[in-house]
């Protein structure tokens, strides 16, 4: 069976061994390194156990998705409460400008990047990766929305918007367009490098190396420009899956590799809105419509995939096997949602 | 014998034809006659002070008078930049250093700017292909320097040039390909054109106000930021033995370099000095080589003339002159006259001078 549950400290080198066959641009949010990873997981544990306030250094969630039967760990997703974690979130918003002239009877539509903090703050989904032969399945989804069921009972942690950073285009032989175009010319490093300096340092360096003023589109390459807003092969089941949970592609650009930056309203996600506080029943019959089932405050927060054998009123009817695999018994709380 | 006066009515055709076959390269005197009235016009109103001094636009010409053709044209705009906007790109630097990392890094970048609004500018020169040497490009240019001396209160303290950056045989820019055609959708030679007609603020209107990062450019139009056409780099040599300098400003159409003196920096300016006019009845040889003659004017604001004269016609107080030369300048025995350089080899080597001016050139100096 499927579980997500808080990262522990004994998931480290699985983990690891997860985060290294993924590609670069989860480094910032995945850290490669044992300590930093170790660091992120003690983190997160204060933040389920609500010893983290949101002031000075903002929560920040690891969920891991565990096959109960094996005890492997098979992917990891995030949450982090506020966006760039107490320093500016960096991102570039894609606008537009009309150069006219009146005289000349001509007019031109000219795109600019601008800098942009305006998504700091905001409550962040990242650090999802999955085993590659998860993508798409039912596992796949579980760990992508179990993150929101913990976000609906846990909801004033969190802020009424909600941003994810989809990785953009990058190529076979591991260049980054964007950055090549871009990022290349002022951080004066590899897109590797730099993209695991953002998960390891201060955001100070950003700050220091980015620059400072608007950026001309029709000044990059073609390939950099096509690249704008594109998500990785790799993560498009991702993609697809959080733009049916509610997200939508907006105007902010990663500044690395300049792909999508999804938005959304938080009460507006799909899970939040169908997902029902229930009471927890027993069932035989190992049956019916496979849903997501959430249970448990803070750091004993579970959630798995359940069939349901029957809802009445309040009441939920579930196989035993997944009472014991979210810890809950006979009369709990839980909650449901519709794969 | 070449004179140098404010341009007149009938310079108009004389003028057509220089600009008709000057080609592209030269945008302040494009080949409309319609233009070339205006300028005149605009210039008769200069010398005549019907015109706020801000407004003034000087327009000298050069004529043959045996011939009684113009042959060249030079000029100073009084003010750039009070009607319209005035634009260039700053070439600056931009640094990125993160002291934690070791990363330091130097990003040359090209900053709008309207610095040079509210100075005066030397512009428009043009010379007939066969006047070509002999000084004659010398006094074309520099006569604008004298007049800027004699009537400092109607210029600013500094004076610039902007000259003409690289375009191939067939009138492309690189930059204007790398830059200027990504926001307008218009050939180099066009636009070039459209700016020689007055209208390169409203083009400037479509060009990008943020700033400009090189590395984000080509090599082919990096190159040639700052850097002049070829045909340019003997003016540009000139303007630099007078004392200019390249200020850090370029054309945002070509990219070439804004140069810039204080007049009272400027060669010509610092070398000059006074003298009464002497006509005289000798025979004086007047076809002497470019590098024996000086410039001599009439210190006139609405007449102001200028022609050449060998250094040896120079005295202690006066300046002998033959009387085709003071009909010329249009003065007679006793009017002031000044005296500058022509060549880079200046005054002060002359044996005329040294041996009559023992103080040094400073009490020459107005």
């Amino acid at each position: 069976m499927w579980l997500v549950r808080p990262a522990q400290p004994d998931d480290l080198d699985q983990i690891l061994a997860i985060a290294g066959t993924q590609c670069a641009r989860l480094s910032s949010t995945l850290p490669k390194q044992g300590d930093a990873l170790a660091y992120k997981i003690e983190q997160s544990l204060a933040s389920f156990a609500g010893r983290i306030s949101a002031e000075d250094d903002p929560p920040r969630f690891l969920f891991v998705l565990e096959n109960t039967e094996t005890g492997d760990i098979a992917g990891t997703a995030g949450i982090d409460a506020r966006a760039g974690n107490g320093q500016p979130f960096y991102s570039y918003r894609r606008d537009a400008l009309i150069h006219a002239s009146h005289e000349l009877g001509v007019s031109r539509r000219v795109e600019v990047l601008y800098p942009s903090h305006a998504l700091t703050d905001v409550t962040l989904l990242c650090s999802f990766s999955i085993r590659p032969e998860l993508q798409g399945t039912d596992a796949f989804e579980l760990l992508s929305r179990a993150r929101i069921l913990f976000m609906a009972d846990h909801r004033e942690w969190f802020t009424p918007r909600m941003a994810v950073e989809i990785q953009g285009v990058q190529l076979e032989d591991g260049s980054v367009p964007f950055w090549d175009s871009l990022g290349r010319h002022f951080f004066d490093m590899d897109f590797e490098t730099a993209d695991q300096y953002s998960g390891q340092l201060s955001k100070t360096f950003i700050a220091e190396l980015m620059p400072p003023n608007p950026i001309y589109v029709t000044l990059l390459s073609e390939a950099a420009q096509e690249a704008m807003g594109q998500p990785h092969q790799i993560t498009v089941p991702n993609f697809e899956l959080l733009q049916r949970e509610g997200f939508q592609p907006g105007n902010y650009l990663d500044i690395f590799d300049a792909g999508p930056v999804l938005e959304a309203r938080t009460d507006s996600l799909r899970s939040l809105v169908t997902s029902h506080p229930m009471e927890l029943h027993g069932s035989n019959e190992d049956v019916g419509e496979t849903c997501l089932i959430a249970a448990g405050e803070r750091e004993q927060f579970r959630c798995t995939l359940t069939p349901v054998a029957e809802t009445l009123d309040d009441k939920l009817k579930v196989p035993v096997a997944t009472w014991k695999t979210l810890n809950r018994t006979a009369g709990d709380r839980v909650r449901i949602a519709p794969l | 014998m070449l004179v140098i006066r404010p341009l007149q009515e009938n310079d108009l055709d004389d003028l057509y034809a220089m600009a008709q076959s000057a080609g592209k390269g030269l945008t302040t005197l494009p080949a409309d006659r319609e233009l070339l009235q205006k300028k005149i016009n605009h210039a008769r109103e200069t010398f005549n002070q019907r015109i706020a001094p801000e407004a003034g636009l000087y327009l000298f010409a050069l004529e043959d008078i045996q011939r009684k053709k113009t042959v060249g044209i030079s000029g100073i705009q009084a003010r750039v930049g009070l009607d319209e906007v005035f634009y260039n790109y700053r070439l600056s630097v931009t640094v990125n250093a993160s002291k934690e990392l070791g990363v330091h890094v130097r990003t040359p970048t090209l900053h709008l700017s309207n610095d040079m609004t509210d100075t005066s500018e030397i512009c428009s020169l043009l010379l007939s292909d066969d006047y070509k040497g002999g000084g004659n490009g010398l006094l074309l240019s520099r006569c604008r320097f004298m007049y800027l001396d004699e009537f400092r209160k109607h210029f600013s303290e500094k004076v610039f040039a902007e000259m003409r950056g690289v375009s191939d045989t067939q009138g492309r820019s690189p930059l204007w390909d790398a830059l200027g055609t990504k926001f307008f959708d218009m050939e180099f030679s066009e636009a070039d054109m459209l700016s020689g007609l007055g209208n390169k603020s409203f083009i400037a209107e479509l060009m990008p106000k943020y700033p400009i990062y090189l590395p984000m450019l080509p090599d082919s139009a990096r190159a040639v930021i700052g850097r002049v056409h070829d045909n340019t780099a003997p003016a540009l040599r000139m303007l630099q033995s007078e004392g200019f300098n390249f200020n850090g400003l370029v054309d945002i159409f070509d990219g070439g370099p804004v140069v810039e003196a204080f007049v009272h920096n400027i060669r010509t300016v610092r070398e000059g000095m006074n003298r009464h006019a002497m006509v005289t009845r000798k025979p004086v040889n007047l076809d002497v080589p470019a590098d024996e003659r000086v410039m001599v004017s009439n210190r006139s604001f609405r007449d102001f003339r200028v022609t050449t004269l060998p250094i040896d016609c120079i005295g202690p107080d006066t300046v002998s002159l033959p009387p085709e030369v003071a009909e010329a300048l249009q003065i007679e025995s006793g009017d002031p006259v000044r005296l500058a350089p022509l060549k880079d080899s200046g005054l002060l080597t002359k044996h005329s001078y040294r041996s009559s001016v023992s103080g040094g050139a400073s009490k020459w100096q107005s």
